[in-house]
C-alpha cells in the first residue's frame, strides 16, 4: 500500500447525547478515488469536518501529508462540502476568484484557471452573471470548480452527486477519475453504492460512529465471501419467488421485482439453483455468477442499524 | 494576509456593487441638497409680502400705530427692503363682527389675484387692557409669521400701556430698542466665525449620519455571517482561514464600503457648502439670503474625531452584530436576536439630544468614557465646546478598552457560533463558548 496521505487514530467525536464517532482509525493512501461509505447519520460529515479542520476531535490524532492537520495545507487540500453553499449575489467568476484566492491562489491564476475550468464544464457563457441566475446543478459544478481550483493534493468531497441529474453526474464523475488519473487523491463520502463501487479503489463503511468494512474494494468483496447470482426476469418473477424462498438453495435474496441478487445458500450451487428455476417455469433473461455488489455487503454489514439512524448532527465546538 | 485581502476584497466589491449601494449613495446628496435648497425655495415664495388688515375696534391712536409699524417692518434683516406686510387698516368700531366676516371670506382667495388677503389682525376695544388680540389667517400654521407678528406688536401694547401710566413716550421709545443676541463659537480659544445654530446643525447631522451608518452597516455585517453560516460557505472558509480572519475581513470590508459611502456624502456636501452661492444662483436665490443659513464649517480636526470615532464605535458594534449573526440559522432569527445591540445604537443618539443643551456637564463626561455611547458623544461634544485633548485622549482611550473586550467575546462568541446549527444558544451557553473557545 502506497504512503497514506491522510490518517486518522482513534478518533473520537461527542456531541450533546450522542456520539458521532466513536474510535474511527482509517488510511486514505495517495492516489486513487477513496470511498467513504455509509448510511444517513453514520457520522460521514463529521468525520469529513474534522479532516478539514472544521471541527476539532475530541480525542485521537488525525495526521495529513504526514503532519497534524492544520489550516497551513488548506492549498494541498479541496473541500466540497455536503450542503451547497455559494453566496447568491456574487458574479460566478468573481466567486470562484475569490474562492481561489482564499485557498492562495493570486487573482490572476484564480481567473485564468476559473475560466478554464468553467469553459470545461460548460459554463463559458457563465462567468459573469450572478450565482442566483444558475440552476441548481450549474451552482453545483460551480462550487465543485471552486472545490478544485488550486489544484489540491487531497481532494474532499462530501455526497458530490447528491442531487446532480445522471448528465451532470457523468460530467463530475469524469473529472474526479481524471484528477485520480493524474495521481490526485480523491476522498468522497456517499451513501449511493453503486456509485462508489465502480469509481473507487478502496472504502472504508461506517455505521452509528464505527468502522465495519475497510480495504481495498476487491479485497471486501472476495472477504465477504458466499457466492452470489445475478437474476433478471422475463416478467415472470412471480414464479420465482418460491424457489428464492427456499432456504436450503438460497441464503438471502434482494428482490427488484424484475431482477434480484441472491446469495447462495451454504453446499448449494448455481446449477442446483438454476435447474429449480427452469423447471418452475420462470423465463430468465439473466443468469449469471457474481461478486457480491458493494450494495449487498453494505446491507448485510449496517442494515438493522442503518434503520435507526441517531438524530441529526449539533455541532459544538470542543 | 492575503486571505484576509480577498474576504476585504470581497466584502467591498460585492457590496459596492450592489444597487442598494448605489442607490443609497446617490439619495444620501440629494436629500441633503434638498435640505440645503429649501429654505432658498422657501424664502423665494415667500418674497411677496403678507396683505394684513389690521381690523381695529380698540378706539384710539392704537390701531394706527399698529398699522404703521407692521408696514415698516422689513422681512430681510439685512438690507430692509423687501417689507414683510402688505397692511390695510380698517376701523371696525360698531359693526366688528360683519366687517370681520366680510374680510375672512376673502382670506386665501386664488382669484383674487395678488390682491388676495393673508391674514386680519383684529383689536378688541379690551386689547389694551388684557393685552389679548386676534389673527384670522391662511398662515397661522408657521412659527415663523406668528413670531414676527407677535414681536413686532408686543412693545406697541406694552408702550401703549406704559403712556397711560403717565411715562415719557421718549423714554418708552428709547427702552423698546432692539436687543439682539448673536452668538459665534469659540474653540481651542478662538473664535471660529460658526454661528451657534451652524455648530446645533452640524451636531445633528453627524451624530444622524453615525447613527445611520453604525445601523445599516452593522447589520450588514450580521447579514453576510448569516448568509455565509446558513449557506455552510463557512465550512470552506474556516478550513483555510481562522474565524479571527474571517471576521477581521468581513468587517473591515464592511467599514471601508461605510466610509467610502459618508466620505461621498461629505464631499458632496463640503461641494455644496463651498460653491453655495453659485448652487442659489442657479436657483434664481438672493446670495445673502444664502449666506444668511446656518451653515456649519468642518475643520480637519472635527473630521479627524468624528472618522476616528466612526470607525471605533464601527468596530465596536458591527463585532457585537457578527456574533448576532453568528448565533442564528435565519436572517429572520437574527432580525429578532439583534433589537439588544440596535437598543444601544438608539440610546446613543437619544443620549447624544439630551447632551446638547449641556455638552460639558457632569452626565457628558461621564458618557463620553462609556464605549457604548461615547462613538456618538464625544464627536458631538467636540462639535459643540471646547474639549480638552486629555479628555478626548481618555475617551479614546475608554474606547480603545471597551473596543478590545468587546472584540474578544465577540470573536469566541463568532467562533463557536458560526459551526453550531440547531436552536440558538442562552445566556449560559454563550457564557461557556467564551470560556471554551
Amino acid at each position: 500500500m502506497a504512503e497514506a496521505i491522510l490518517r486518522l487514530d482513534d478518533v473520537v467525536k461527542r456531541f450533546a447525547g450522542h456520539t458521532a464517532v466513536q474510535d474511527l482509525s482509517m488510511e486514505v493512501p495517495a492516489g486513487g478515488i477513496f470511498g467513504l461509505l455509509g448510511p444517513n447519520g453514520a457520522g460521514k460529515t463529521t468525520t469529513i469536518r474534522m479532516i478539514m479542520n472544521v471541527i476539532m476531535p475530541d480525542a485521537g490524532r488525525i495526521t495529513l501529508f504526514g503532519g497534524p492537520a492544520s489550516r497551513s495545507l488548506a492549498a494541498r487540500v479541496g473541500f466540497l462540502p455536503e450542503e451547497r453553499g455559494l453566496y447568491k449575489k456574487m458574479r460566478v467568476l468573481d466567486h470562484l476568484v475569490f474562492f481561489g484566492q482564499v485557498k492562495g491562489l493570486t487573482a490572476r491564476a484564480a481567473r485564468a484557471r476559473s475560466r478554464e475550468w468553467l469553459d470545461r464544464l460548460g459554463l463559458a457563457d457563465w462567468g459573469s452573471h450572478k450565482v442566483e441566475d444558475l440552476s441548481k446543478g450549474m451552482q453545483q459544478k460551480v462550487q465543485f470548480i471552486s472545490a478544485l481550483l488550486h489544484e489540491p493534493e487531497l481532494l474532499v468531497l462530501d455526497e458530490p452527486f447528491s442531487g446532480l441529474d445522471p448528465v451532470n453526474s457523468q460530467v463530475m464523475k469524469d473529472v474526479v477519475v481524471d484528477l485520480a488519473r493524474q495521481g490526485r487523491t480523491v476522498l468522497f463520502s456517499t451513501h449511493i453504492m453503486e456509485q462508489a463501487e465502480r469509481m473507487c479503489d478502496r472504502i472504508v463503511i461506517i455505521s452509528r460512529g464505527r468502522k465495519v468494512v475497510d480495504g481495498p474494494i476487491g479485497d471486501v468483496k472476495r472477504d465477504f465471501g458466499g457466492s452470489y447470482v445475478a437474476l433478471a426476469f422475463g416478467g415472470d418473477g412471480a414464479r420465482a419467488a418460491p424457489v428464492l424462498a427456499d432456504r436450503s438453495l438460497v441464503a438471502q435474496v434482494d428482490d427488484y421485482g424484475a431482477s434480484a441478487e441472491a446469495r447462495l445458500a451454504e453446499g448449494a450451487g448455481a446449477n442446483q439453483l438454476l435447474a429449480r428455476l427452469v423447471s418452475a417455469g420462470v423465463g430468465l433473461t439473466r443468469f449469471e455468477v457474481v461478486e457480491p455488489s458493494l450494495h449487498s455487503i453494505f446491507i448485510a454489514k449496517v442494515g438493522p442499524e442503518a434503520a435507526t439512524a441517531p438524530a441529526r448532527e449539533e455541532l459544538i465546538h470542543g | 494576509m492575503d486571505k484576509v485581502w480577498a474576504v476585504i476584497r470581497r466584502e467591498f466589491i460585492s457590496r459596492v456593487q450592489s444597487r442598494a449601494f448605489v442607490i443609497s449613495t446617490v439619495l444620501g446628496p440629494l436629500l441633503m441638497g434638498a435640505l440645503f435648497m429649501m429654505p432658498i425655495l422657501l424664502e423665494k415664495r415667500q418674497t411677496a409680502p403678507r396683505h394684513v388688515v389690521v381690523l381695529d375696534a380698540a378706539g384710539g391712536d392704537f390701531g394706527r400705530q399698529v398699522a404703521d409699524r407692521l408696514r415698516t417692518e422689513m422681512r430681510d434683516t439685512v438690507t430692509h427692503t423687501i417689507p414683510r406686510y402688505r397692511v390695510e387698516y380698517v376701523a371696525a368700531t360698531g359693526r366688528l363682527d360683519q366687517v370681520r366676516d366680510s374680510l375672512v371670506a376673502l382670506i386665501g382667495l386664488r382669484r383674487a389675484g395678488p390682491g388676495a388677503l393673508d391674514g386680519v389682525l383684529v383689536l378688541w376695544d379690551s386689547t389694551l387692557a388684557t393685552g389679548k388680540m386676534q389673527y384670522d389667517g391662511a398662515n397661522v400654521g408657521s412659527p415663523n409669521d406668528m413670531n414676527a407678528l407677535e414681536r413686532a406688536v408686543r412693545p406697541l401694547v406694552i408702550g401703549a400701556r406704559l403712556e397711560r401710566a403717565g411715562v415719557n413716550p421718549d423714554v418708552v421709545a428709547a427702552a423698546q430698542g432692539r436687543v439682539e443676541l448673536r452668538t459665534e463659537r469659540v474653540s481651542q480659544g478662538k473664535l471660529t466665525g460658526q454661528s451657534g445654530d451652524a455648530s446645533f446643525l452640524l451636531a445633528y447631522v453627524m451624530s444622524f449620519m453615525l447613527y445611520l451608518a453604525l445601523l445599516l452597516y452593522g447589520m450588514q455585517v450580521m447579514s453576510s455571517v448569516v448568509e455565509e453560516k446558513s449557506s455552510r460557505i463557512v465550512e470552506v472558509l474556516v478550513s483555510s482561514l481562522t474565524p479571527f480572519q474571517l471576521l477581521l475581513g468581513k468587517v473591515v470590508g464592511v467599514a471601508s464600503v461605510a466610509l467610502l459611502q459618508l466620505s461621498i456624502w461629505a464631499g458632496t456636501a463640503m461641494v455644496l457648502t463651498t460653491f453655495r452661492l453659485q448652487v442659489a444662483g442657479a436657483f434664481g436665490a438672493s446670495p445673502r439670503t444664502v449666506s444668511d443659513l446656518p451653515i456649519p464649517t468642518v475643520s480637519p480636526a472635527m473630521l479627524i474625531v468624528f472618522l476616528g470615532f466612526f470607525v471605533l464605535g464601527f468596530l465596536f458594534y458591527s463585532a457585537m452584530y457578527a456574533a448576532v449573526g453568528s448565533m442564528c440559522n435565519s436572517h429572520q432569527e437574527a432580525q429578532q436576536s439583534q433589537t439588544p445591540v440596535t437598543l444601544f445604537v438608539a440610546a446613543g443618539l437619544m443620549l447624544m439630544f439630551s447632551l446638547l443643551g449641556e455638552p460639558n456637564g457632569t452626565m457628558a463626561h461621564v458618557l463620553s468614557l462609556v464605549p457604548f455611547f461615547a462613538p456618538f458623544v464625544t464627536p458631538v461634544r467636540y462639535s459643540l465646546s471646547p474639549l480638552p485633548w486629555s479628555e478626548l485622549l481618555l475617551s479614546v482611550l475608554a474606547m480603545v478598552a471597551g473596543l478590545v473586550v468587546v472584540v474578544w467575546i465577540a470573536a469566541r462568541i463568532y467562533r463557536v457560533g458560526i459551526l453550531s446549527y440547531g436552536k440558538k444558544p442562552r445566556l449560559a451557553e454563550l457564557a461557556r463558548w467564551v470560556r471554551t473557545a
